[in-house]
């Protein structure tokens, strides 16, 4: 039992309030920690991509292709954004994320990726199975703390599941 | 049972030191033991499914399992306690108890000093939790509001259990049950600092999170050494205290207190040690004039002792020809 409840009380309802404050009560609930969808809507979008057939594929001209390429391409036109692709190796990428330099990160990541100190993986959007037979749930990688970025790309995920 | 057939063993242990209405608490108190087991169970299951990657939702689940352990060494303890005293356990086995405390305080110790390390960490090293959405019932919401839902949920039934609890062991005069339900009482302070903590995630504030969690853990480290303190001064004989461990027991005074009363006592200290639900005293008397008491006088002196109160469970008389001054602390 910390200080007393009345000092828990008190302290939870001013840090509620002192949340409110800073949130401004406007925007979407819950909120980047560092404005990331506020930034990619009507502006640009940072998706580091790996290698990684069929989801990401990266001709010698940079351009990316692959099934998790063009699903994020949707997804960047739907919040009326422009992406700037950051090509490169998923430990090279993942902490990138960390430092805040990249939004999105995509190359065929499962939700067994061992960066998640570093990445906030999507819930599953979708499961395929593997060569050994064991099932793989598809994931991809979010700038951590950006929570609004986050709800925005899995719902838009969903609604793709949705559709096909 | 007079005292002078009783063997040289403590008296008799087990349930049979309790008196039936202190048996009938003592029933009462496993039955609620078992109920929080059930319900603990049922929350851990549910915060588990919730949980996610916030600091506090695991500080609020690792404290939600820690809350099984008092019950559970309250139960292993009572049923040790059923258990009549022997040659080789000539005191019984109504120290059980206090090693039951001892346990269950360092397991609070340990986990509360692990989480807050993590939680320091990883505000350092500021590791922002993700809370993003979770399909329920064909609808995306926000994973935080279950989190939420559950944590408020899992705060109400400790507090009643706690509160029902807290009367029985002060009769029963059970530190590990008094622990426990003092644990159960401020569970909802726990659930409330997650809330804190998953809210500010949510308007965008990653170190509300990991200071949420800190607050929570802090609480199960304090509760660890407060109990610590108690469990280590029952095995190591201090005076028996009451049952929050805030002052001596008022029985301490009350056996030296009758002891004096008798005509033909002229000094009287006892050493009262807390053997779990029950005391241990030794009186040590010195008779007027020197004049060696009879062994009537001895067993009535003793009788009158364990008349005092069901607590004074074995009582045994020196006759002393001086009492050497002992400081005081309190």
């Amino acid at each position: 039992m910390l200080v007393s409840a009345h000092h828990i009380v008190r302290a939870a309802a001013a840090s509620v309030a002192a949340a409110l404050l800073v949130s401004g009560c406007s925007g979407p609930f819950p909120a980047d920690s560092q404005g990331s969808l506020a930034h990619a809507t009507g502006g640009t979008i940072s998706v580091g991509a790996t290698t990684n057939p069929p989801w990401t594929e990266i001709s010698p001209d940079g351009a990316v292709t692959g099934v998790e390429a063009d699903l994020v391409t949707d997804y960047a036109e739907s919040i009326d954004a422009e992406i700037t692709w950051v090509p490169g190796s998923e430990s090279v990428l993942a902490d990138r994320m960390k430092d805040g330099e990249l939004d999105i990160m995509i190359g065929g990541l499962t939700s067994k990726a061992p960066w998640t100190d570093k990445v906030a993986l999507t819930r599953p959007y979708t499961t395929v199975r593997g060569e050994d037979g064991t099932t793989e749930k598809m994931v991809m990688g979010v700038r951590p703390g950006e929570n609004a970025l986050m709800v925005s790309l899995e719902t838009f995920l969903d609604d793709q599941d949705a559709e096909r | 049972m007079s005292p002078t057939v009783q063997s040289e063993t403590a008296a008799v242990s087990g349930h049979d030191a309790l008196p039936h209405d202190v048996q009938q608490v003592l029933h009462q108190a496993i039955r609620l033991e078992w109920i929080t087991i059930g319900v603990m169970v049922v929350t851990i299951a549910a915060v588990g499914l919730v949980t996610g990657q916030s600091q506090a939702m695991k500080a609020a689940w690792a404290e939600d399992m820690l809350t099984l352990l008092p019950p559970l060494a309250f139960l292993i303890a009572a049923r040790r306690l059923r258990k009549a005293p022997d040659r080789d356990h000539p005191y019984g086995h109504h120290r059980s108890i206090g090693v039951a405390h001892l346990v269950a305080a360092l397991a609070l110790l340990a986990m509360g000093t692990f989480l807050v390390v993590d939680s320091v960490m990883s505000l350092v090293k500021v590791e922002k939790p993700p809370i993003g959405t979770m399909a329920l019932f064909g609808h995306a919401v926000w994973a935080g509001w279950p989190m939420i839902i559950v944590m408020a949920l899992s705060g109400i039934a400790p507090v009643i259990l706690g509160r029902k609890k807290l009367p029985l062991a002060e009769k029963l005069h059970d530190k590990v049950l008094f622990a426990d339900a003092d644990m159960n009482k401020a569970d909802w302070t726990t659930a409330i600092a997650t809330i804190v903590g998953v809210l500010g995630i949510g308007f965008g504030l990653w170190w509300f999170d990991a200071a949420a969690a800190l607050v929570v853990s802090i609480s199960i480290l304090r509760d660890g050494f407060k109990n610590l303190r108690a469990a280590i001064g029952g095995l190591t004989d201090t005076r028996a205290r009451t049952v929050d461990d805030k002052e001596p027991h008022p029985l301490t005074r009350d056996v030296e207190t009758r002891a004096l009363a008798t005509p033909w006592v002229a000094q009287a200290v006892g050493r009262v040690r807390d053997e779990g639900h029950v005391f241990h005293v030794e009186m040590f008397v010195v008779p007027r004039h020197g004049k060696a008491p009879s062994l009537d006088q001895l067993v009535q002196l003793r009788t009158a002792l364990l008349d005092l109160d069901w607590r004074l469970h074995d009582v045994v008389i020196a006759p002393v020809p001086a009492i050497p001054q002992i400081p005081a602390r309190d």
